[in-house]
């Protein structure tokens, strides 16, 4: 076991640095460097000064040396202007060169600069991953029990009416992608003059011109409200509950087919008692791995619900870090996603074991 | 000086606006929105219509916070700013020896007064009494003279002033002449430039031309570092999110008191849609900007309406690096099949006036009037055929979002009408403004300057740093350098309708209609008045 978690964990190390080097490359091709330039430098910059702003911020050279500088393995840049001004990657803009460490990349802890977000990359980048936290914490509270029980409900009695119905329910919510249903329930609950709040307002049940929800989650930021949280909230679940319910209840039907269960109810055990005490731990297998596989898809569908609502997390980071090249940045939010995608896979295969005792991890 | 833009300024379109109140073509209140627009205070536009001005209000309210909606981009060192919404976080603390207010008028901050000798070669500054620095620091003469060393530095690349003081500027070091700038006393500064300049007192009151204390270092982002003079300091600058601007501790604000506690910009992001259910779920108290279609909708939510009629505009050029637009006769067929009325109908829902090709328009004090050109779309395919291009397709690049987007769809299906075969390409702004002076054909917007000729030297001069057509006429450059050194500006008019008609004869530009800018603002504040270049003037703001 302790084997097999220290494989995984150098599996880990392996795929961040191959990803982060692609990313690495990606975002050092000659026109991102020049996109950067000019929204650091200046929009307006000419053609000439977007070049000597490329050199004298320390984006020039191999990007083997460049890549090497981020890990911590090569000295960091300096660059000294024709008024004797140093700037360098190892110290701000003001301080002291003499006095600043040769090294400062990965190694040294130092994940850099966030040039979009003008703070250290550790700084801003944890703060949007509680922020994101939060949002995938309220998801699972309501994704997980929800498309358990409906997966279940469903799949207990295959082919009844129930399942016929929820069945049709999932389906269908999981067949609607976020930025369909994230604009569809911001125009039923959170618009003055559609869906259902000019109604409620009509029969004075909200303020007039109020809304029941809020369609921007900027102010959750802050303070997380059922108002604000609502919608951003209930756009991921909703997918995701018919994703797993539909899991579940293939695996629910499946069970419920065995001999041991038709055993037991030959034996004159209430149904009840079988569905719970008997078939619902051999049904929670599948659906244990699919919700961990959650965590991973969850990352990358708040890029599109922040990003809709306004919600300043991981996602709308991610997008705001592509759109402007900020390269620091993106190599962080790559070795999150690696971290994210491989622990979560190895929560799930130590679950496994845990669920049907005929797996071992060698 | 002063006085000559000032009244240059207002006086031929304020004289227009007169006459159309007397014909009903105007409401009283309309009136008085233009004219105190072109720089006439409310007392005098009353007066011009034979009314009593009202009482003026009282002394402003001192307390209360205002979050307005903005984009927060990163502050950056000052000359390299980009986008006025940087300097409107950096106005808080930072301030300018000379404001443009949104009446047409220049008034002195940081300066007290100033002077220019006859053909606008020398300029005498008075740099204001009494003014500190938030670190208790006297603001003196030295400050002005090391700040104008700043600007005019030309080795930095992206400073947005350098260009703006060609007569201070040594051109071999590309840094600050000797003798440019000298300190006469501790109260007085001169400039002597070798060129005439009359754009010097505009260009100081320019966003990117806020004056920064002596620690300030090159490339530091001012948030970081907030020495100012202002009355506010930052309290946080998340970029993305929201920058919070406090009253400056242990500061005497040279001004008085500024009337707001705090002021919280927060980012919602760009898409208007959010702006009404932010005004509606009271989120916001202020917005940056209302355009297109939601300015109705805004002004049926119980909120206060500012306009200001302005010359931003949008300019649809052609680039003659490119092969398809080098012949001068295609251009023109190109400009003259497109109607400024549709385009500004379709592209800007009539919210603003048409513009004539020339990039000038009546607020300018040197604006000519030139004879009307002759719309002609049926011209437009011989003149293709002309030049062989009659089976080529032409593609107009345009951002991919709001009023730019339509202006430009609505361009190119004139075009398109006219049997031309051009399609509409839309980038989004993060990929677009990496080359928007090398595309082919594209629109671009521009902000408003308080004098035509600064938007024109910078855009169609051989060596304006701006410039996105190539358009390279020694013509227009002679009288372009002539019209620099007239401070009058109705002798300068005379140059101006000549550039006008080489600009239109050129045609490398659809310049189809100068726009109306307006925000909006809930009940109780006071002192948000829409401002040409989008300057937020902080000290302004209070509570009713």
């Amino acid at each position: 076991m302790g084997l097999f978690v220290l494989r995984r964990l150098g599996v880990m190390l392996l795929t961040a640095i191959a990803l982060t080097f692609v990313v690495f490359y990606l975002t050092n091709l000659q026109p991102n460097l020049e996109k950067l330039a000019r929204t650091e430098g200046s929009v307006r910059m000419t053609e000439e000064a977007v070049q000597d702003w490329i050199a004298q911020n320390g984006h020039s050279g191999s990007v083997f040396m460049r890549y090497g500088q981020w890990l911590g393995v090569v000295p960091g840049w300096t660059y000294t202007d024709e008024k004797g001004q140093m700037r360098g990657r190892c110290f701000e803009i003001g301080q002291d060169a003499a006095a600043a460490p040769n090294y400062c990349g990965l190694l040294q802890g130092n994940w850099g600069y966030s040039t979009f977000f003008k703070t250290p990359v550790m700084d801003s980048l944890g703060e949007k991953l509680a922020a994101t936290g939060w949002l995938m914490l309220a998801v699972m509270l309501v994704m997980v029990p929800t498309s358990l029980l409906l997966g279940v409900l469903s799949g207990m009695r295959e082919g009844s009416a129930t399942d016929r119905t929820l069945s049709t329910f999932s389906i269908a919510s999981t067949a609607t992608p976020e930025y369909v249903s994230g604009v569809v329930l911001v125009a039923l609950f959170a618009t003055a003059a559609t869906g259902l709040s000019p109604i409620l307002a009509e029969y004075g049940l909200i303020e007039p011109k109020k809304t029941l929800f809020l369609a921007s989650a900027t102010s959750a930021m802050d303070d997380i409200t059922f108002w604000n949280f609502a919608l951003p909230v209930m756009t991921i679940a909703l997918y995701g509950i018919g994703y797993i319910a539909r899991m579940t209840r293939a695996s629910m039907t499946e069970v419920m087919t065995q001999q041991y269960i038709r055993t037991a109810r030959l034996k004159g055990v209430p149904f009840q008692t079988v569905v719970m005490r008997h078939a619902l731990r051999n049904a929670l297998i599948a659906p244990f791995t699919v919700i961990m596989l959650q965590f991973p898809w969850l990352l990358n569908g708040v890029v599109i619900v922040e990003s809709l609502f306004n919600y300043k997390g991981f996602g709308w980071t991610l997008v705001q870090a592509a759109s402007n090249n900020d390269i620091p940045l993106l190599l962080a939010c790559s070795v999150v996603a690696v971290v994210v995608v491989l622990l979560t896979q190895l929560i799930s295969d130590i679950g496994y074991v845990f669920l049907n005792p005929r797996i071992r991890l060698a | 000086m002063k006085d000559m833009i000032h009244e240059a300024g207002m006086h031929s379109a304020a004289k227009m606006y007169v006459a159309e109140y007397a014909e009903g073509k105007l409401s009283r209140r309309e009136f008085l929105t233009r004219t105190t627009a072109l720089g006439l205070s409310a007392v005098a536009a009353y007066g011009l219509i034979g009314l009593p001005a009202p009482a003026q209000a009282q002394e402003a309210k001192v307390g209360g916070k205002i979050r307005v909606a903005m984009e927060v981009k990163g502050t950056k060192d000052p000359r390299l700013a980009d986008w006025p919404q940087i300097a409107n976080v950096y106005r808080g603390w930072l301030e300018y020896l000379v404001q443009y207010n949104n009446d047409g008028s220049f008034e002195g901050r940081l300066l007290e007064s100033w002077e220019a000798n006859a053909d606008a070669t020398q300029y005498t500054l008075k740099i204001r009494q009494g003014v500190t620095w938030n670190n208790g620091e006297p603001f003196t003469a030295d400050d002005v003279v090391r700040n104008f060393a700043r600007w005019t530095d030309g080795n930095v690349e992206g400073n947005a002033m350098a260009s703006r003081f060609p007569g201070l500027v040594d051109e071999a070091t590309k840094t600050m002449r000797e003798g440019a700038v000298v300190k006469v006393d501790d109260t007085t500064v001169q400039l002597n430039l070798t060129a005439s300049d009359i754009a010097v007192v505009a260009n100081l009151s320019d966003y990117p031309a806020a004056v920064v204390h002596a620690s300030f270092q090159d490339g530091q982002d001012p948030a970081s570092n907030a020495i100012g003079t202002g009355p506010y300091i930052p309290q946080e600058v998340a970029v993305g999110q929201k920058a919070i601007l406090v009253r400056a501790p242990n500061h005497t604000w040279w001004g008085g008191t500024a009337p707001l506690d705090e002021i919280h910009y927060v980012d919602f992001g760009t898409d208007p849609a959010a702006m009404v259910a932010l005004f509606s779920s009271d989120e916001v108290d202020a917005n940056y900007e209302s355009v297109g279609e939601f300015i109705d909708i805004l002004d049926g939510m119980d909120l206060v309406k500012e306009e200001l009629v302005t010359a931003s505009t949008i300019v649809v050029r052609m680039n003659s690096s490119s092969d398809l637009y080098k012949d001068k006769a295609v251009r023109s067929a190109v400009q003259l099949a497109v109607d400024p009325k549709v385009v500004l109908e379709l592209g800007y829902n009539n919210l603003g006036k048409t513009g004539e090709n020339h990039h000038m328009f009546p607020i300018h004090p040197e604006y000519p009037e030139l004879p009307a050109q002759t719309i002609n779309p049926a011209g437009l395919m011989p003149a293709l055929e002309a030049a062989g291009l009659k089976d080529t397709e032409f593609e107009v690049i345009s951002l991919d979002d709001g009023w730019e987007a339509a202006t430009t769809a609505a361009v190119q299906a004139q075009l398109k009408d006219a049997g031309m075969n051009i399609k509409h390409t839309v980038m989004p702004g993060s990929t677009f403004w990496n080359d928007w002076q090398k595309y082919p054909f594209s629109s671009t917007t521009w902000n408003h300057r308080p004098l035509a000729v600064q938007n024109m030297s910078l855009a169609y001069t051989s060596t304006g740093s701006w410039n996105e057509t190539a358009m390279a006429n020694a013509e227009f450059d002679a009288l372009m350098t002539e019209a620099l050194s007239i401070a009058d500006a109705d002798k300068r008019r005379e140059l101006a309708a000549k550039m006008g008609t080489i600009l239109q004869e050129e045609g490398y530009i659809i310049n189809p209609f100068s726009r109306s800018l307006f925000n909006h603002h809930k009940d109780g504040f006071l002192g948000l008045a829409h401002h040409p270049a989008f300057e937020h003037h902080h000290y302004k703001w209070s509570m009713a």
